[in-house]
């Protein structure tokens, strides 16, 4: 009780001498938070946590790999099940900081008014905070045993990737409606335009869809019917709209594209997303129980998926003779072009690969799920996240220039590199091992035990394994030179970035 | 209403035999690859109008329509299935003139204007 009684005076010395290493921090980095507004300082936050969050996913990412291939590696120290429970999560939450960053970072801009209620934004900001460290831990420390009412409630849902405890899954749909109301309120106070539209009822369905994987059902066919909701509809749903906002209001930022262009885009990507997006979800029921129609309407949805990537890719032709990439951001631009790629490649190639019920009845929840996965996560939302990371870090320090002849311009390049170069090899090496796992425990061995352990061990599995640890490192290489790139790239940098004017 | 052969559209449950397991991959692949190069061709044909890259996008169009059938085989996509196929490869053929003639008309702004067909005009 001491420390609760602690005297004013030390309080008041405690807290300047932290707000004085901050502004050392600062002053370090060659940021100026003059240059932000209110929405803007509170997107910084979030970055910072996406960031960390970053680094987690891609260190339990490592850990998890190398039990592939030395399976008493830390055995009942840092289990598995819970190494890849982490990264998994870990991945997750660091995509949806980035999203609800970029959101606060255009809401002033987009509104043209000062953000609503932003002390409660702020205040979400540090509950989710401290809620993903309080779950984190204990996951680490002290998930053991089976699991009851009391552990559902405290420790773990059970439900794969979103395995948070009840409480934690009360205290995000708080945070995300706490984010809705900053998103209305401030669009309500200032002007709506077709951006802020389409935000708006894409956080709807954010949160609500969460509502489904938050109550319990004994019958597995019911649970994992619901489960897919929010897995499926956040990931091929409303995380890609959210990505056609973040996309649309990034094309206006440095490419200085049309509001008018980007707007009528961003209305029929999001009827095509929704429109093959939603009944795709099928493609998910093939296997747990649910009637067979679900075969067909499945197929034939998952189809039709791919055609917004292609819209994507004609408009994006169309851009680039309209514009020649002249634009103030390089790295930015790079990221952006990063995604286009990996969006259709992830989501598109690697997804139809297996998707029709024929063949997926071999790969379903094999490494080939984890190929695909890898591929479509990075390409389809990390890769727009780090792009935001860099025009917002070009912005707090000044909006200084960021070209490819930048001095050490050699970080962000070799960072762009090693990260897709790792990400792809791994995504590579991930569908060496599922195929060989589709063949050999699904196709000959007939889903038994037998034909899984038979799969698991066969040398191609094995040597799969090895490469993917391998390339496991230079996407941690990768991410290093990142970090280390957004935190010195501009500092120094005189001469100032080109302003874009936005045609209406 | 039980499900039966009557229906126009069967479900879709013959699993691909263990000899077209890697064709069935490749030829999935090739559609969304071949689909995309045909789309990013045209698209590219009408920035900078060269027969060369017209007529690598009516390739790209002719592999589509290969890969498309060789999956048919592959995935034992019969009957109604197949014909579904077919509409709907036919229909994709149309689908990135469509999307370009919806960019003309969303980049109608004579001063955003610079691709070399317009200047051509």
């Amino acid at each position: 009780m001491t420390n609760m009684s602690a005297n004013p005076e030390t309080v008041t010395e405690n807290t300047s001498a932290l707000k004085n290493k901050l502004q050392a921090l600062h002053s370090w980095a060659a940021v100026d938070d003059s240059t932000l507004n209110d929405g803007q300082k509170l997107a910084v936050k979030y970055f910072m946590g996406a960031v960390i969050l970053f680094i987690f996913q891609i260190l339990f990412g490592l850990l998890a790999a190398a039990q592939f291939i030395a399976p008493n590696f830390l055995y009942e120290i840092l289990d598995f099940s819970v190494n890849r429970m982490v990264h998994i999560n870990a991945m997750i939450l660091w995509m949806l900081y980035g999203f609800i960053g970029c959101t606060y970072w255009l809401l002033e801009d987009e509104s043209g008014t000062e953000i609503a209620g932003l002390k409660f934004g702020v205040l979400g900001f540090w509950v989710l905070s401290a809620a993903i460290t309080v779950v984190v831990l204990v996951y680490l420390l002290v998930q053991t045993g089976a699991g009851n009412d009391t552990t559902l409630w405290l420790i773990n849902e059970g439900r794969e990737y979103i395995e948070a405890p009840r409480w934690a899954d009360i205290g995000i749909v708080i945070v995300m409606l706490i984010f809705f109301y900053n998103v209305v309120m401030t669009f309500s106070k200032g002007k709506w335009s077709g951006i802020a539209g389409v935000l708006t009822l894409d956080l709807v369905a954010l949160a609500g869809l969460y509502l489904a994987g938050m109550f319990y059902m004994t019958n597995i066919t019911h649970e994992q019917f619901w489960w897919w909701w929010v897995i499926h509809l956040w990931v091929e749903a409303t995380w890609e709209v959210l990505v056609g906002v973040i996309m649309a209001w990034s094309l206006m930022t440095i490419l200085g594209v049309s509001r008018k262009i980007v707007t009528t885009w961003l209305y029929i990507e999001v009827a095509l997303m929704f429109g093959s997006g939603i009944l795709g979800l099928g493609h998910h029921y093939f296997w747990i129980g649910t009637p067979e129609y679900w075969l067909t309407i499945g197929g034939f949805f998952s189809a039709l998926e791919p055609i917004p990537l292609v819209a994507m890719v004609v408009h994006a032709v169309y851009d680039s003779g309209e514009r020649g990439f002249k634009n103030m951001n390089h790295p930015a631009m790079a990221w952006l072009i990063a995604h286009a790629f990996g969006n259709f490649f992830g989501a598109g190639v690697w997804g139809f690969m297996h998707t029709l019920p024929q063949i997926n009845l071999y790969t379903h929840g094999t490494q080939w799920s984890a190929s695909h996965g890898h591929l479509a996560f990075f390409g389809a939302y990390a890769t727009i996240n780090i792009a935001f990371f860099y025009i917002a870090i070009q912005h707090w320090r000044g909006n200084v220039w960021m070209g490819a002849d930048s001095p050490n311009s050699w970080r962000w390049k070799w960072a762009l590199a090693l990260l897709n170069i790792g990400v792809l090899g791994m995504t590579i090496a991930l569908l060496i091992a599922g195929y060989e796992q589709s063949f050999i425990e699904r196709a000959i061995g007939g889903s038994t035990w037998g034909g899984y352990f038979a799969a698991q061990t066969h040398p191609s599995f094995m040597t799969a394994m090895h490469w993917r640890m391998l390339f496991g490192w230079v996407t941690a290489t990768g991410l290093g030179l990142l970090v280390w790139d957004l935190l010195t790239i501009g500092k120094g940098e005189t001469r100032k970035a080109e302003v874009i004017t936005h045609s209406e | 209403m039980p499900i039966n052969d009557q229906l126009l559209i069967k479900i879709m449950i013959e699993p691909v035999a263990m000899k077209d397991f890697f064709i069935t991959f490749f030829s999935s692949a090739l559609i969304i690859m071949a689909g995309a190069s045909y789309a990013l061709l045209f698209a590219w044909s009408k920035v900078k109008p060269k027969l060369s890259i017209k007529l690598s996008a009516y390739l790209s169009y002719l592999i589509l329509l290969a890969a498309v059938y060789q999956l048919t085989l592959a995935a034992n996509l019969d009957g109604s299935w197949r014909i579904i196929s077919y509409l709907m490869v036919i229909g994709y053929f149309f689908a990135p003139i469509a999307i370009w003639h919806l960019c003309k008309q969303t980049h109608d702004e004579p001063d955003l204007t610079t691709t070399l067909e317009k200047n051509n005009e």
